[in-house]
């Protein structure tokens, strides 16, 4: 009996493999097999150990802000933290900070403005807006906020929560639309950012991989 | 065109801890944390040969004080999986410790401790299980050595284990050691079995107030 082959619901071509080339259905044919290499995704759009498509990565360490138009991926691990990414769309350009509290005036010593939310938000749209002169359409997506150890004393504290809040208030406040954003949990995430698409690949401490 | 904004603070360091009087800022203090972590550092190792059966080596301990979010990039682990037994001291001050393992080496330990045949047939129950107790063992007689040195009483929370990327775990300890000061002093060691193949750090933030009261009562144990 002959198996009609699976058609998923929809899938997303990360790798860059030009599937008009590799007919779906022909099992016959001898590039068929090469057609394993676009990821069947769920309906979550989440898959394990799927490899990632080859692209040059920059790491955007912690308190660390970059802004790239070459085409690479900015790339940063976060926790607790937050990744903000925004991406200018007209000039296929982008940026990455990476903050790690909600606000300034927490601390006595405000000598180092990438740390906060309040501060570090500012300073990267400034930048893209300064690069991109008049012709600038940016968008946001944040990622991290987690909650890494549950049962801890002082994540009563629930600086993730913190975080995340700040960064849209702090978005909001520059007039920059949210578009996506995954946040929460208890999982740290790679973050990795493509600056020419705009899209955010987010890998979790479980290896599952989400695309924002 | 690419334009790279980083946070060199590391060249601000000086004026940092300059503006704070802080008692940890000179080098007698920083050799008494070091040698206070080494004392613990060795009991550590003896009870995990115990657990063993087998010499188990330390390297010389250090003591580092950077800006906290400096670290990760000190290490230079930021993808590497990482299973974390995480320790809250508290008591006369808090303190957190941190025993990290890279993942595999934590199943091959794991698988040890067990009587598994081999890593791969690990039931990943007892496997959490024996991290955690193994964690529990290493941070435990670290602070043994540490109450007995020095007569801090310090009372550990139960251990909890978490794996996930490097960077992910270090960086609530981070968020929570900015929230306290500009300088975090992070203590680690590594430790080795005799054929080399297993080695794990121990990594210490110690609040300023612990710093305080363990130069405190150092001093006065010298004298």
């Amino acid at each position: 009996m002959l198996i009609p082959p699976f058609q998923p619901l929809f899938s997303i071509n990360t790798l860059g493999v030009n599937l008009a080339k590799f007919p779906q259905n022909s099992a016959n044919s001898p590039e068929a097999t090469k057609t394993d290499l676009t990821p069947q995704l769920s309906p979550f759009m989440v898959f394990q150990n799927q490899p990632a498509p080859h692209i040059e990565e920059v790491r955007v360490n912690m308190a660390e802000m970059k802004v790239e138009d070459r085409p690479v991926a900015l790339v940063t691990n976060v926790g607790s933290c937050v990744a903000v990414c925004i991406h200018d769309s007209n000039n296929k350009r982008g940026g990455l900070a990476h903050i790690m509290l909600p606000s300034s005036s927490v601390t006595r010593n405000k000598s180092f403005p990438l740390k906060y939310a309040d501060t570090a938000v500012p300073a990267l749209t400034g930048a893209l807006r300064k690069l991109g002169k008049s012709s600038v359409a940016l968008s946001a997506k944040t990622v991290g906020g987690a909650n890494m150890f549950p049962n801890m004393r002082f994540i009563t504290l629930n600086i993730g929560e913190k975080n995340v809040e700040a960064v849209k208030q702090a978005l909001a406040a520059e007039g920059v639309r949210l578009l996506a954003e995954d946040v929460g949990g208890n999982c740290g995430r790679r973050v990795s950012f493509n600056v020419v698409d705009g899209s955010v690949r987010v890998r979790n401490g479980r290896r599952e991989v989400k695309i924002i | 065109m690419t334009e790279n904004i980083t946070d060199h603070s590391a060249s601000k360091t000086k004026s940092v801890t300059e503006t704070d009087a802080w008692t940890a800022d000179n080098d007698v203090d920083l050799g008494i944390l070091l040698e206070l972590g080494s004392i613990g550092a060795g009991n550590a190792a003896t009870s995990l040969s115990e657990i063993f059966q087998e010499p188990i080596l330390i390297e010389v301990p250090k003591i580092h004080t950077l800006p906290p979010h400096l670290v990760p990039k000190f290490y230079q682990k930021h993808d590497v999986p990482t299973t974390a037994v995480y320790m809250q001291l508290r008591g006369e001050a808090d303190c957190d410790m941190l025993l990290l393992f890279e993942v595999e080496e934590a199943k091959k330990i794991a698988a040890m401790m067990i009587r598994a045949p081999s890593p791969e047939d690990n039931d990943p129950e007892m496997e959490a299980s024996a991290i955690q107790e193994l964690g529990n063992i290493v941070i435990g007689s670290f602070l043994t050595a540490l109450s007995d040195f020095t007569g801090v009483n310090l009372i550990p929370n139960p251990p909890q284990r978490v794996v996930d990327s490097f960077d992910a775990i270090l960086d609530s300890f981070l968020i929570k050691q900015l929230l306290a000061s500009d300088i975090a002093i992070v203590f680690d060691t590594y430790f080795k079995r005799a054929d080399g193949n297993i080695s794990g750090i121990l990594m210490m933030f110690p609040s300023r107030q612990l710093q305080d009261v363990l130069i405190e009562k150092a001093k006065n144990w010298v004298r």
